[in-house]
């Protein structure tokens, strides 16, 4: 080795002032590079939080999202549009302090919050802000590599859709109105014209005159079933429930029905339960319409010979009674029992048949059946008969 | 003697239809075309049953019944009401005025009228 450069190695390791100034530069300029990309990462991370934030801010719903403690960690301005609040009032609040603030109260309370410590977890909700301002409610759990980081809570305007569709059932409300007076007039005359009372009627008049008659029975019994799905959509529909006894009202339907099921041939008989059961809040007017569609509906869809239709009441449990209406008719098809309660909905095997019907019976039913706090499902077999159950609950 | 029922209806053909069904049945019978020609009627002649619409120009069955009920002797006539609805609520209502029974337009027979006004009348 040469010798100055001996000179220089010998000189030349840990401690030796020259290495140490080099490699301090070195660190100096790594660590340098280092805050450039750090700093430039936090730029963009700042960048990429407000486009989100942007985004959250300008977005066309009201945003709330509450964190894994459920503490008010971000609301939009649509939110405190929407609330009538202001965020600096309510941010970080815990769910408890806004279920005692008169202006959150009321969505917390349906988001169903009170006595609860955690946002329940994906449900849309209808809800009534105001009169004439209404909101979709959605709230979405947030997770990260699985874990709970929170709830997204978003409130969409539907007023309109809500204006709409109560345009269209005042529509069908005031159209079946209007339909009344002419169907009762065509009934009326139609009826002295049968009865001879604008003079005498051969027996070839009177059939044309029946089937006239028997057709604006029809249109009567539609526009009645329209005005009555009509108002169970403006909630107008239940009247005024009472504690009563079933075995009265299921009677009065059945007894009301014989002389058709006669006419049909069919046997329409009604099993009580042994003793008396205890007495249920009942809408009497309407719960009798609900089984009259079902027993119709039993009645009219039954081309057997030997053609049975039981009513039956009975206890289901210490808390319920239950109705069976069975019968050994046409059965509903199977791929289309999911349909079977939907409005106009008839089932194909029916609807071949002729028979008349406006499909609307089973949807009013069910309306009815769970506006008194019931259920109502069946079973059924194609070809061998379907049995429709009702539970109520006892007053 | 043949019992005199007032027939208050504003649909033309509903209270021709109704005047020849009771005539027929063997009732005197007087119509008027809307509340208040009813209340005149009733003030000048004497009835024994009323048949009364409900929703009328002029003014409407609920006021006719409510005149009655101030007088001393139309307050003791029974009064059946004829409803287009049918609703509940107004039934109810015709109730609280004082109606001894009704109709719904749609649905009744003009046999089943007749059988109302025998049991009011008490035949």
């Amino acid at each position: 080795m040469d010798p100055q450069e001996e000179k220089k190695n010998i000189g030349a390791g840990p401690g030796d002032p020259q290495e140490t100034e080099s490699d301090l530069r070195q660190a100096r300029s790594a660590l340098l590079n280092i805050l450039d990309d750090t700093e430039m990462a936090r730029r963009l991370a700042v960048e990429e939080r407000n486009k989100t934030l942007a985004i959250v801010q300008n977005f066309s719903d009201a945003i709330l999202v509450f964190d894994e403690e459920n503490s008010l960690e971000l609301i939009n301005p649509l939110a405190e549009e929407f609330l009538g609040v202001k965020e600096e009032d309510i941010l970080r609040k815990k769910i408890e302090d806004l279920l005692n603030l008169p202006k959150t109260r009321a969505l917390m309370e349906v988001l169903d919050m009170s006595g609860k410590d955690s946002i329940e977890k994906v449900f849309r909700k209808e809800f009534m802000m105001r009169p004439d301002f209404y909101l979709e409610i959605t709230t979405v759990p947030l997770v990260m590599d699985s874990r709970a980081k929170g709830t997204l809570i978003v409130l969409h305007d539907i007023t309109r859709e809500k204006n709409i569709e109560r345009m269209k059932t005042e529509f069908v409300s005031i159209s079946a109105h209007q339909l009344r007076t002419p169907l009762s007039a065509i009934k009326w005359t139609l009826r002295m014209l049968l009865d001879s009372d604008v003079g005498p009627v051969t027996p070839e008049q009177r059939e044309v005159l029946e089937k006239s008659y028997s057709s604006n029975e029809r249109m009567i019994n539609l526009v009645n079933d329209l005005l009555n799905v009509s108002r169970i959509e403006e909630g107008r529909f239940l009247y005024k429930p009472e504690p009563a006894q079933l075995e009265e009202v299921i009677g009065a339907a059945v007894d009301a029905l014989q002389e058709d099921a006669k006419r049909r041939g069919l046997s329409l008989v009604f099993n009580k339960n042994k003793d008396l059961l205890p007495m249920v809040k009942l809408d009497k007017e309407k719960m009798k319409l609900a089984l009259d569609n079902l027993v119709n509906n039993a009645l009219k869809y039954n081309t057997t010979k030997k053609g049975k239709i039981e009513v039956s009441l009975e206890k289901l449990d210490g808390k319920q009674a239950q109705i069976v209406v069975r019968d050994n008719g046409l059965g509903i098809p199977t791929p289309q029992q999911s349909r079977i309660f939907t409005k106009f909905f008839r089932g194909e095997n029916v609807v071949r048949l002729e028979v008349d019907g406006s499909g609307l019976g089973l949807y009013t039913t069910k309306n009815i059946i769970e506006a008194h706090g019931g259920k109502i499902w069946f079973e059924s077999k194609q070809g061998e008969g379907t049995a429709f159950f009702i539970a109520l609950p006892f007053a | 003697m043949a019992k005199k029922i007032l027939i208050i209806e504003d649909e033309d053909i509903m209270r021709n239809l109704l005047d020849k069904k009771l005539q027929a049945a063997g009732y005197q019978i007087s119509t008027a075309k809307d509340g208040q020609e009813g209340f005149d009627l009733l003030k000048k002649e004497s009835f024994d049953l009323v048949l009364s619409d409900i929703i009328m120009p002029k003014m409407g069955g609920f006021e006719v019944m409510e005149k009655m009920n101030l007088d001393p002797v139309l307050k003791n006539i029974p009064i059946i009401v004829v409803s287009n609805s049918g609703q509940p609520v107004e039934l109810d209502q015709a109730k609280r005025f004082g109606a001894k029974d009704w109709l719904v337009k749609t649905e009744f027979d003009p046999q089943e009228v007749i059988v109302k006004i025998k049991k009011l009348l008490g035949e």
